[in-house]
């Protein structure tokens, strides 16, 4: 569904990534550990186009979609909820939520059941639903981070980019947001996960990569990346 | 008291006119963090594409002051988009941070040039959509074009803030101005976006001109000053404040008809120049400006 083959990205003339390649199956959670400045947001930024790679290419579905504007890539189906959940602050919960339908409002774009899947998207996310009419910038972190996901879900999506969920949030709120990601896979969605927290990613993944320092250094199942000592000594808090 | 009240009818149309290029400036810095420095030069081509059509200078009138509206909006919006595509697109593409500066007054100064070549040196007269009969309140005399100046500000801006809130577009245009990477994430072309607010920037330019043209005079020089006055207006209101723009031009118009009454037309553009100096140093995001504090 989603190919990545060796692909090398830089910020101005600092490289950062050197040859990354990992691929999403239709159906499947997917989800891409490491510790802070592997390159685990700089892949998923070239993958939905906020960043042009310098080399490497991406395919989504057979396409390929390497160095397209992010506006076109969205418009193939794919989905990014980034990290630091860029929620429009000055708009309302139920503005932000039409924003990610953006593509399906407009000139060509299939309207489909919009008004259905606003009412499930708030069903999905219970919180947003007494908040609709307050400014997205007024939420609290984990309300800001739901409503990220839940504007992302609006563009009914084949493929989900979950750029650190967790990020920021407390401990109970955590577990809230693996709930939905668990409700998401059960539901068929497909899904790349960048996360910190390696174990509970591991946990709802199907499939991990490990970054480090702009390349995978491991790849695996992630029932067996759980029980790999290297890992779990570098990433699940193992042996220590 | 009735001079007073007077001074401050006629004040405040000016106002709402320098409120409404204004919020042209504002337009574009709130999508792109662009000016268009050409945009008294809009106001301008506006104006005099407006007399060309309603007045009699090319073997006209062709359509009435009403009929003339559209097409003259029409051709403000398309003069944006060159201004955009030609001054500003590349700059920003090539991440030049002042190249936009350059290439607008630029192009504003090749406008000036042309419409000097087209339409002669000399200021015209703009034909009055209504009576020049002064009317009479409170004991005060305002010419109905005045009214009319300050009731198409407010229409043209009530009607851009409809749009921003109820249309997906506007939406779309809003989400851009805050965040214009999670804006493309959401499917919006954000470079279209731009050329957008640059097409309402000029469009909203053209309209200042064809309603302030009646009351002064029309020629290629007529915007320059509105353009520069405008501007001011943008930064002692705060470029990301839609009030702030109306009470920041309120305020200038004002002070200047004061000044020029009570003191000397010579110093009538002094108050206002000394109000920005006094907002740049004591408040630089402007009187309603919301700083805006970048999280890390």
């Amino acid at each position: 569904m989603l190919k990545i083959e060796h692909l090398t990205a830089a910020y101005g003339k600092v490289s950062v990534l050197h040859g990354v390649s990992l691929s999403v199956q239709k159906g499947q959670v997917v989800t891409l550990i490491g510790s802070n400045g592997a390159g685990k947001t700089t892949t998923m930024r070239a993958i939905s186009g906020m960043l042009k790679p310098t080399s490497g290419s991406i395919t989504l579905e057979g396409r390929n979609i390497t160095g397209m504007p992010s506006h076109r890539i969205c418009r193939l189906g794919l989905a990014h909820s980034p990290e630091g959940r860029r929620v429009f602050p000055t708009q309302s919960v139920r503005d932000n939520l039409l924003l990610g339908a953006f593509t399906r409002l407009t000139f060509g774009g299939d309207r489909g059941d919009i008004d259905g899947d606003l009412d499930r998207a708030l069903d999905l996310f219970p919180r947003l639903r007494e908040r609709k009419d307050q400014l997205a910038g007024t939420l609290s972190g984990g309300e800001q981070q739901m409503l990220a996901m839940a504007r992302a879900l609006m563009l009914k999506p084949d493929v989900l980019l979950l750029d650190e969920p967790s990020m920021g949030l407390a401990p109970i709120i955590v577990e809230e947001v693996f709930q939905i990601i668990r409700r998401l896979k059960e539901q068929g969605m497909t899904m790349l996960l960048v996360e910190q927290f390696a174990a509970a990613a591991l946990g709802v993944a199907d499939y991990g990569y490990v970054m480090e320092n702009g390349r995978i250094s491991v790849e695996g199942p992630a029932a067996q990346l759980q029980n790999d000592p290297a890992v779990r000594a570098a990433y699940l808090g193992g042996g220590h | 008291m009735a001079i007073l009240l007077q001074l401050l009818l006629s004040g405040a149309a000016l106002g709402m006119i320098y409120a409404v290029i204004a919020f042209g400036y504002q337009s574009t810095f709130a999508t792109s963090g662009t000016l268009n420095f050409g945009q008294g030069e809009a106001l301008m081509l506006g104006a005099l594409v407006g007399l060309t059509l309603a007045g009699n200078v090319a073997g006209g009138p062709y359509l009435n002051y009403w009929l003339m509206l559209p097409p003259v909006l029409l051709f403000g919006a398309l003069q944006g988009v060159v201004v955009e595509r030609i001054g500003v697109r590349p700059a920003i593409q090539s991440k030049s941070e002042f190249g936009w500066i350059m290439s607008t007054i630029a192009l504003g100064i090749i406008f000036r040039n042309v419409a000097e070549n087209v339409w002669g040196h000399d200021d015209l007269p703009f034909p009055s959509p209504l009576p020049t009969e002064p009317l009479h309140l409170f004991g005060a005399s305002v010419l109905p074009m005045e009214l009319l100046v300050a009731a198409g500000a407010v229409v043209m801006m009530v009607a851009v803030e409809l749009f921003n809130r109820r249309s997906i577009y506007g939406k779309a245009v809003v989400a851009t101005s805050t965040d214009r990477d999670a804006a493309g994430l959401m499917g919006i072309n954000t470079s279209l976006v731009i050329t957008f607010s640059y097409a309402l920037s000029s469009m909203t330019a053209a309209f200042a001109g064809v309603l302030i043209a009646p009351v002064t005079l029309t020629g290629a020089s007529m915007g320059t000053a509105l353009g520069l006055k405008a501007f001011a207006v943008a930064i002692i209101g705060g470029l990301n404040s839609g009030l702030g723009v109306v009470v920041g031009g309120v305020l200038l118009g004002v002070t200047e008809k004061l000044t020029g009454y009570y003191v000397s037309t010579g110093y009538q553009d002094v108050p206002g120049l000394i109000l920005l100096l006094l907002v740049l140093s004591v408040k630089p995001s402007g009187l309603f400006g919301k700083t805006i504090i970048k999280k890390v």
